[in-house]
């Protein structure tokens, strides 16, 4: 069964719908309520944050590590309080909690305005003008905090599995409704969604915990888990307070594995197989060394009919909510951890273990679907500095391969804000090759050439731009100067810029 | 000599290398504060003896070939809002042609003292030069120093003037939908004439209309300098366009600062991804009052050649070569500790691989 997430307007009638399901259902009901005033005693400055948010576009460092804890701390307390991995939660963007899990219902809800007025006019005392104007105040507060928080658009319809308007439904009937929906297959649990549940809330807590530990509260650190395995990337000139990372993690329950790299950004490898004796491995290191970066290996795999999300997990199965590895040998953090035969990781295992021994790994994971999977998958974890797209989409024809990876990449782009490149063009991006080296020589001589006649013929071209031939000719010196300066820019920045990435300074 | 190469100087191998050595620590500083290099090279190419008009007007062309480079790659990175570029410029043509007309006006003696041709451009602008960058270094020198603890929730940007004005709500408002701000037409309406007159007359537009886009309009930082640049683009396009047609805009002295700060962005931009944060606005802010105080020394020489005050006209050498020391030993200073920072970043980052691995016995619950 799933975890339900209600999102409703603020005023209208959410509460009511989730504790209608909690009857009928039996489930938990956890609201944003319960969730605020726990995070008050967990010394988390929501109402700070809320305040920071509403005012300024632009979030302070220290409020977005505010913002990251408070996240990690939405996702741990919803995790603990399901029961058997049922919950319904209701709350301001709900919707948007624990992103790539496939057993959780998004819900939204619509109520008429007038209800909405009606109820503040009640609740708050305030005359039907000013409540619909606290209305009116309060959406815009909601919709910002949507967009700085979870860097969504409040109004994107696919954000929801269902969505109700009660302009012309009943809220028993929404209710009803809500009940069938939540039972359907598509949102039961499977293997692969409590894995990724799991993964969350490692994720969580380890954040959490870092946030409370006086040597590390105060670093930009990123972090992710996979199977066990937690990976925290760091500043490299927060190297010193960086080594307490592992110490403060080492007791962490359900974690077998730490790996701690130091990076100035990441950069995401999204591809269906990995080989770390291909070219391509060999140009995004190198790329990485340049740029102090740290690669998340992203393996995508098309949806199959014995993909692991397939087999429903029984409530026995799913009792012990912690992973627990027979072995600890390392796996790279991407298999079951169960004891079970090696399975076909499209490479993913090795090429992590080649990154960890050079020093660049940020994790590694395996999507099954597409575009939004991939985006949910790395959502709550995006500051990348570039999105590598790899052999993708294998299965399907030359051309549908090359628009499809085209399509993603555009998407990706627009969700994460992040720049994104093909393999294929990692080396005439960022690296020097042949090409690269043809384009500087043809450019530089363009710039002699350019200097050399200016500089030769320096009377003439003065006389032209300030003497008796520009009292003539004024226009024509203007548009020159016009048309020369950025000709000269562009071919002189253009050698400057392949010299510096020659010798790795870019 | 002819009598047009008047107000163009003569340039051997030393000038075009130090026009050259300007220009790359014009551009390691405008890379590294991301705030444009005008405030070094301007006052730099006036102390070589280029005239004021002259240094702004080939600075201007400088700056409009660099900011097409440059907000190109901004553009790449979803960070510029080309609607509210639009908007700044408009009003910013306003601000521009007030500046050029006012600099040709003064160049060509009107100020009325009979005085020697740019002595009253040169005085004007050194002037403005001093009051605004005064202001702002000083006030990032407030920032810098300023408690770690101090305005905790604040860190950021403040908010207060964009919150204030837009409590005004003044009709017709314009959606900005990168930036993702609204703003008043009558508040675009006075920031881009302040902007487009500082870049026509001391070539520093950025330094007025970065912050009032953050701190004005509610801008995000990251998009504000790249909306600056996209806009500086045609402000430089526009302003190289305008003193071009004067016969202001000398193309050589444009070219080699090109030669030096080009390379010197680069430098200055891979400064900024390496070192810290402080470290950056602290360098930044003393640079700025060491130009400050540079061009501050050569007031007294305009003065004098404008019949304001009465020196011993052997005195302008002695200004003129403090000046000079001033902004030289700033702007070296400065680049060189860039640079130091820069490559001992850079060698930190190609040695600096490491990923520690902390495999443990499972501390899982029974």
């Amino acid at each position: 069964m799933p975890i339900v997430l209600i999102s409703s307007s603020p005023h209208s009638v959410g509460q009511e719908l989730a504790q209608q399901l909690e009857r009928k259902t039996g489930w938990p009901l956890f609201s944003r309520k319960q969730l605020a005033e726990q995070a008050h005693d967990q010394g988390i400055k929501l109402s700070r944050l809320e305040t920071s948010i509403v005012k300024s576009p632009v979030l302070p460092e220290k409020l977005a590590r505010e913002k990251e804890l408070y996240l990690a701390f939405v996702t741990a307390k919803l995790y603990e309080n399901a029961v058997e991995g049922n919950l319904i939660y209701f709350g301001r963007s709900g919707h948007l909690l624990l992103p790539g899990v496939s057993h959780r219902l998004r819900v939204g809800l619509a109520a008429p305005r007038q209800i909405r007025v009606e109820n503040v006019v009640r609740e708050l005392n305030l005359s039907p003008e000013k409540a619909a104007e606290y209305i009116d105040r309060l959406d815009a507060d909601i919709e910002k905090w949507i967009h700085y928080v979870h860097r969504q658009e409040a109004k994107d319809p696919g954000q929801y599995d269902i969505f109700f308007n009660l302009q012309n439904m009943s809220l028993a009937n929404a209710s009803m409704l809500l009940c069938e929906t939540a039972a359907l297959p598509d949102f039961r649990q499977t293997p692969l969604s409590t894995k990724r549940l799991e993964d969350l809330y490692l994720a969580a807590r380890a954040k959490l915990r870092l946030a409370e530990d006086e040597h590390t509260r105060s670093l930009d650190l990123g972090v992710r888990a996979v199977g066990g395995v937690v990976t925290v990337t760091y500043m490299p000139r927060q190297e010193e307070a960086a080594q307490s990372i592992s110490h403060v993690l080492q007791d962490l329950e359900g974690c077998r594995e730490n790996l701690c790299t130091m990076a100035e950004t990441t950069i995401l490898w999204i591809q269906e197989a990995f080989d770390p004796k291909a070219e391509s491995f060999k140009q995004i290191i190198q790329l990485a060394q340049r740029w102090g970066a740290a690669v998340e290996l992203l393996r995508l795999m098309p949806y199959k009919s014995d993909a692991p999300e397939s087999p429903t997990v029984s409530p026995e199965q799913h009792q012990s909510r912690s992973p627990k590895p027979t072995e600890h040998v390392y796996t790279g953090g991407v298999e079951d951890d169960e004891s079970e035969a090696p399975v076909d990781d499209g490479g993913l295992a090795r090429t992590q273990e080649e990154l960890v021994a050079i020093g660049r790994s940020a994790g590694g994971f395996t999507v099954y679907g597409g575009t939004g999977e991939v985006v949910e998958a790395v959502r709550e974890n995006s500051h990348y500095s570039l999105v590598i797209l790899g052999d993708l989409f294998l299965d399907k024809g030359p051309e549908t391969r090359k628009r499809q990876t085209r399509e993603m990449g555009l998407t990706i782009r627009e969700r994460l804000k992040a720049s994104v490149i093909t393999v294929a063009e990692l080396e005439s991006r960022f690296l020097f090759g042949k090409k690269q080296a043809l384009k500087a020589v043809l450019y530089a001589a363009a710039v002699v050439c350019l200097y050399v006649l200016v500089f030769h013929f320096q009377e003439p071209i003065l006389n032209f731009l300030g003497g008796e031939i520009h009292a003539k000719w004024k226009w024509l010196a203007s548009i020159t100067v016009t048309l020369l300066v950025p000709l000269v820019a562009y071919t002189y920045g253009t050698v400057a810029g392949l010299v510096l990435k020659l010798i790795d300074i870019d | 000599m002819h009598e047009f190469l008047a107000h163009f100087i003569q340039i051997d191998v030393g000038i075009a290398l130090q026009v050259i050595l300007l220009g790359f620590i014009g551009g390691v500083l405008s890379g590294f504060i991301g705030s444009g290099g005008a405030f070094f090279m301007t006052p730099g190419m006036m102390n070589l003896g280029v005239e004021g008009v002259v240094a702004v007007a080939s600075n201007i062309a400088h700056k409009f070939g660099k900011a097409m480079v440059g907000s190109r790659k901004h553009g790449e990175a979803g960070n510029v809002d080309k609607r509210l570029a639009v908007s700044v410029l408009l009003t910013a043509i306003l601000g521009i042609q007030l500046a050029v007309w006012i600099n040709s006006f003064l160049f060509k003696g009107g100020s009325g003292h009979g005085a020697a041709q740019g002595a009253g451009a040169n005085l004007y602008i050194s002037l403005v030069f001093v009051f605004i960058l005064l202001a702002v270094a000083l006030s990032m020198l407030r920032d810098v120093l300023r408690p770690s603890g101090e305005g905790e929730a604040g860190a950021g940007p403040s908010r207060k003037i964009a919150d204030f004005l837009a409590r005004l709500n003044l009709p017709p408002m314009i959606h900005f939908k990168v930036a993702d701000t609204k703003v008043s037409v009558w508040i675009l309406l006075p920031v881009g004439v302040a902007t487009g007159y500082l870049a026509g007359t001391i070539g520093v537009g950025g330094f007025i209309g970065v912050p009032s886009m953050i701190y004005v309009f509610g801008v995000p930082t990251a998009v504000a300098a790249g909306t600056e640049l996209y806009l500086a683009m045609f402000m430089g396009a526009y302003g190289a366009l305008s003193y071009a047609f004067q016969g202001f805009v000398d193309i050589r002295l444009t070219m080699l600062m090109y030669l030096g700060s080009l390379l010197g962005i680069y430098l200055g931009v891979y400064g900024v991804k390496v070192v810290n944060e402080k470290y950056i606005r602290l360098t930044t802010s003393v640079i700025i009052l060491l130009c400050v105080i540079s061009r501050g020394i050569a007031i007294p020489m305009y003065l004098r050649q404008l019949g304001f005050i009465s020196i011993d006209p052997d005195w302008d050498k002695y200004f003129n070569l403090t000046s000079k020391f001033f902004l030289f030993a700033s702007g070296i200073t400065g680049t060189l500790l860039i640079l130091y920072q820069v490559i001992r970043a850079h060698r930190q980052r190609s040695g600096l691989h490491k990923t520690l691995r902390v495999v443990k016995q499972a501390s899982y619950p029974a």
